[in-house]
């Protein structure tokens, strides 16, 4: 049969149906032609032929058939006569075979069409279908069907997952089952609610009690559905599991408990149980426990436990109060030991949990312990247990990790902050209370704080301590440094040196003060500001003053006896020396004469010398019996008027009979007033200066005396022209035996004690005696004698 | 006692040097008497010269005399002749100034004031060496 389908995807076979019907027409001609049949007689099969083709094939494959079939039907009239009465029918008969075609060919298409229409429609039902179990079985979301009753009619795969169940078994239960029981009533209602029409959509969030125990945050929406063929409706329900997006919630406002209670907490004691409330409300824990090691750092021990409110946990936490826990033992070792969160998900399931039996009877499933670490250091660990079976996701173990750490910096905060609040306290107490004023400077040297036992010490107020006797200190100390090649006291002070210095109380009392000053850095070793500590030492001070005094008095004494002892030895060599030389002749002589064998005028001048030697040694004597009078005030004065001129002139003429080789001058004033005074030792001073005077005088030499007024004294001068005394020897002139011993002068002999005699008279007189001298040039010696009242008033009055 | 009248050159010339004009005449006087001619120099200075200059057999030298003393006056002339013998006669007589002068080169120390016989002896053992 030709047009077996028109799907066929030979060529050959649509070749072969369409040349089919031009074949069958050919046949039918070929018989009418041999036959030599009217064109009448074969139209039926033309017609036949035409129908076929209307039927099974298109439009324009009709007509050419059916044009074929008329040219067929036509062509043995028009060969055979040409006649149009033998024609007209054949082109009638023609004719109907096209509009057979064309009218069959139209009712054909109609057919077609509305057949193709019913089976798209079928089509497309079975594609809604697919496409709806499609989306419920790969929809990540949980989706279900279900009956306004509740009851399921169908469950995807991601929704029972979600419940921990197969579908199979979700499918038999019903909507009301899927939620904890907390949540039961609230999806209940949200059902009713559905059913009765008055809400087409319902959304909450729930909590999914999953098979294994667990419960799952999702959030809930169901939708009214119309159901066209039931008349009724049905309810479409999608599940989302928002677990982890509610714990990351959760952990966060945790976390941000946790610092809200450090940040705010005042001590560690306060703020621990808000920090173990913290985890149980947040975090949804049924206790929270508090571990820290024993003093001796051997065992750990729960210090501290928080649970929720209406939770029977005593005899759990009464386990937990009554156990040791060692680094390494149980979980609470553990953590201890290795500073990482550990956990039991479920104690049901693992017997090596150490309080087994307390936490079996107190219904707790999931217990977690992390590590309050500080520094590296576990310092305590908190156990948080729960009823419920809880699986760790990682990001609460690193929140907890974290959480501890903050914990452990916070005590460790605390802990040193209430060591420096201790440290603080007593330093204070030390400060206040301290018998040594301690004072607290700026680096730039001003008072900041004085304490009590300071302002005591100076009885200054705090203001006059800091405007005016802290900075006389200051400058006290600065002047005691300097005097000890130290630095003063703001060009850094690291040593704690120590220097004393006087200064004056309020009241006036001066006090010996020992400021020791040491200097407190900053955070960046510079120095912030210095504390001076200050000591009353006066009373050492002044003892050791005293002992200084007696040390440096005995120093002295024992430097004077051993003078007094040199001087002496030297006294005495030169007494001796001079007594020798005196007894040389006296001795030489008188052994001559004693021998016998001289002659007289021989005899007569050695006794001459023994005479003079012997005289001298008398003079000696005499000096040294006065001076040691004198200097022992054992000398009497016998005080009378005495003329200082007529004093001068009798020394010149005692003088002038052995000094012929100088000549004697006087430049005396007449009107020099009478003195009181010793006459004849006064004689004494005049004549030793001017035998000196002429001792050391040349050959020629000029001796002047000289007397005037000078203010209420009588000055008596004794010049010579001589050979003057060195300047280094001025000053030794009037001390015992310190004749000049150079040059010319060592020739001149003398018992060395004249001018030592002079000084003492000229000052028991209550005047003084001086020397001006230039070596080779001569010498002044000079002396005043007081005037008398009398004298002075004379002396005014021969003035006026 | 004989007269020093013997020949100037080999006679025991003892030279005195001290600013005493006691004591020189004292010395001149015995020592002339015991036949030993005597110079006479009256401080340091004099001493050294006339050592120098008229070369004695040996010299009575006094310490305490002005410009250089006896001891300077000794070494002086100790470093030009070194055999000159020197005598220190001083009224400086403690044990401690005999063995100063000794330890500054003197030959003997006649302590003044002293015995006529004393000084003989000393000038009489020298001149027996030479």
């Amino acid at each position: 049969m030709p047009g077996s389908g028109p799907q066929s995807a030979s060529r050959a076979r649509v070749l072969v149906r369409r040349a089919t019907p031009f074949a069958a027409l050919a046949a039918v001609f070929a018989v009418q032609a041999l036959a030599s049949a009217d064109p009448v007689v074969a139209f039926p099969l033309y017609l036949a032929v035409v129908l076929l083709v209307s039927l099974q094939q298109d439009r324009a494959e009709s007509v050419t058939v059916a044009v074929v079939a008329a040219i067929a039907v036509l062509i043995r009239p028009l060969a055979a006569t040409g006649q149009a009465s033998e024609v007209a029918p054949a082109v009638l008969l023609a004719a109907v075979l096209v509009a057979v075609a064309i009218a069959m060919n139209e009712l054909t298409r109609h057919s077609r069409e509305a057949a193709a229409a019913a089976q798209h429609k079928v089509d497309e039902i079975a594609a809604s279908e697919q496409r709806l179990r499609a989306t419920l079985e790969s929809a990540q979301v949980g989706l279900a069907l279900a009956h306004l009753d509740g009851r399921w009619v169908e469950v995807n795969e991601p929704l029972a997952a979600m419940l921990g169940r197969s579908c199979d078994e979700v499918v038999h239960g019903s909507l009301g089952e899927i939620v904890i029981a907390d949540d039961r009533a609230a999806l209940e209602e949200g059902l009713a609610l559905l059913r009765a029409g008055d809400v087409t959509r319902w959304d909450a969030a729930i909590h999914l009690a999953r098979a294994d125990g667990a419960e799952v945050a999702a959030a809930a929406f169901i939708a009214r559905i119309p159901n066209a063929a039931a008349g009724g409706a049905s309810l479409l329900v999608q599940l989302a599991d928002i677990s982890a997006r509610s714990r990351a919630e959760q952990l966060r406002d945790c976390a941000g408990a946790v610092r809200q209670i450090i940040v705010t907490a005042v001590g560690l004691e306060g703020a621990l149980p808000q920090l173990l409330g913290a985890f149980c409300d947040q975090l949804d824990w049924d206790v929270a426990q508090y571990w820290s090691p024993d003093a001796d750092g051997q065992s750990m021990r729960a210090r501290q436990a928080s649970t929720v409110s209406d939770a029977p946990l005593e005899g759990f936490l009464h386990a937990s109060r009554g156990l040791g826990v060692r680094s390494g033992a149980g979980l609470i070792g553990r953590v201890w030991r290795s500073g990482v969160v550990a956990a039991e998900e479920d104690i049901e399931l693992n017997a090596d949990y150490d309080r087994m039996v307390a936490a079996h009877s107190a219904g707790l499933r999931s217990v977690v312990a992390f590590a309050v670490i500080d520094g590296g250091e576990v310092i305590g660990v908190i156990e948080l247990a729960s009823e419920k079976v809880r699986s760790l996701q990682d990001d609460e173990v690193t929140m907890l990790a974290t959480a501890g750490v903050e914990i452990g910096q916070f005590i460790r905060r605390t802990e040193t902050a209430q060591a420096l609040r201790r440290s603080e306290a007593d330093h204070r107490a030390i400060y206040e209370r301290s018998p040594i004023g301690i004072a607290r400077i700026s680096s730039g040297g001003e008072l900041l704080e004085a304490n009590p036992a300071l302002l005591h010490m100076l009885e200054h107020d705090e203001e006059t301590m800091r405007m005016s006797a802290w900075p006389d200190l200051m400058r006290a100390y600065d002047q005691a440094a300097s005097r000890q090649r130290k630095a003063p006291f703001l060009a850094g002070i690291t040593d704690g040196s120590s220097v004393q210095v006087r200064a004056a109380t309020a009241a006036g009392s001066w006090l010996w003060l020992q400021l020791t000053a040491t200097s407190i850095p900053d955070s960046s070793g510079r120095p912030e500001h210095v504390l001076v500590m200050v000591e009353d030492v006066t009373a050492v001070r002044e003892t050791s003053d005293k002992l200084g005094e007696a040390l440096e008095a005995q120093r002295d004494a024992n430097a004077n006896l051993e003078k007094i002892d040199h001087t002496k030895s030297e006294f005495l060599s030169i007494v001796s020396h001079e007594f020798r030389t005196a007894l040389t002749g006296i001795q030489g002589f008188s052994e001559l004469i004693r021998d016998g064998g001289l002659e007289a005028d021989e005899v007569r001048a050695y006794g001459g010398y023994i005479f003079n030697d012997a005289d001298r040694v008398n003079r000696l004597i005499g000096d040294m019996l006065d001076l040691d009078r004198m200097e022992s005030g054992r000398m009497s004065m016998r005080t009378s008027d005495v003329d200082i001129n007529d004093v001068l002139m009798e020394a010149i003429s005692r003088a002038a009979p052995s000094a012929v080789s100088v000549e004697f001058k006087s430049d005396l004033d007449p009107r020099l007033p009478i003195v009181s005074g010793d006459r004849d030792r006064l004689i004494q001073v005049v004549s030793n200066l001017v035998n000196n005077a002429v001792k050391y005088s040349p050959e020629g030499g000029t001796v002047t005396l000289s007397s005037r007024v000078e203010g209420q004294y009588a000055l008596v001068s004794v010049t010579d022209t001589g050979i003057g005394i060195p300047q280094d020897e001025i000053a030794h002139v009037f001390e015992r035996f310190r004749r000049v011993r150079s040059g010319a002068a060592q020739s001149i002999p003398g018992t060395g004690l004249g001018l030592t005699i002079v000084k003492q008279i000229v000052e028991m007189h209550g005047g003084k005696i001086w020397v001006e001298s230039a070596v080779g040039h001569g010498s002044s010696f000079h002396f005043t004698i007081p005037l008398t009242a009398e004298g002075v008033k004379a002396l005014q009055l021969r003035h006026a | 006692m004989p007269e020093a009248n013997a020949d100037e050159s080999s006679a025991f010339r003892v030279l005195v040097a001290d600013d005493n004009e006691v004591a020189q005449r004292l010395c001149k006087r015995v020592l002339e008497k015991a036949g030993y001619p005597v110079l006479i120099a009256a401080d340091g200075l004099q001493a050294v010269d006339i050592a120098l200059r008229e070369r004695p057999a040996m010299i009575l030298m006094d310490v305490a005399m002005p410009g250089i003393d006896g001891l300077e006056a000794m070494r002086r002339i100790k470093v030009e002749i070194p055999g000159m013998p020197i005598v220190i006669a001083s009224a400086h007589s403690m044990a401690s100034d005999r063995e100063r002068f000794l330890a500054a080169g003197a030959d003997n120390v006649l302590s003044k004031p002293f015995r006529l016989a004393d000084l003989i002896s000393i000038v009489e053992q020298l001149a027996s060496v030479r």
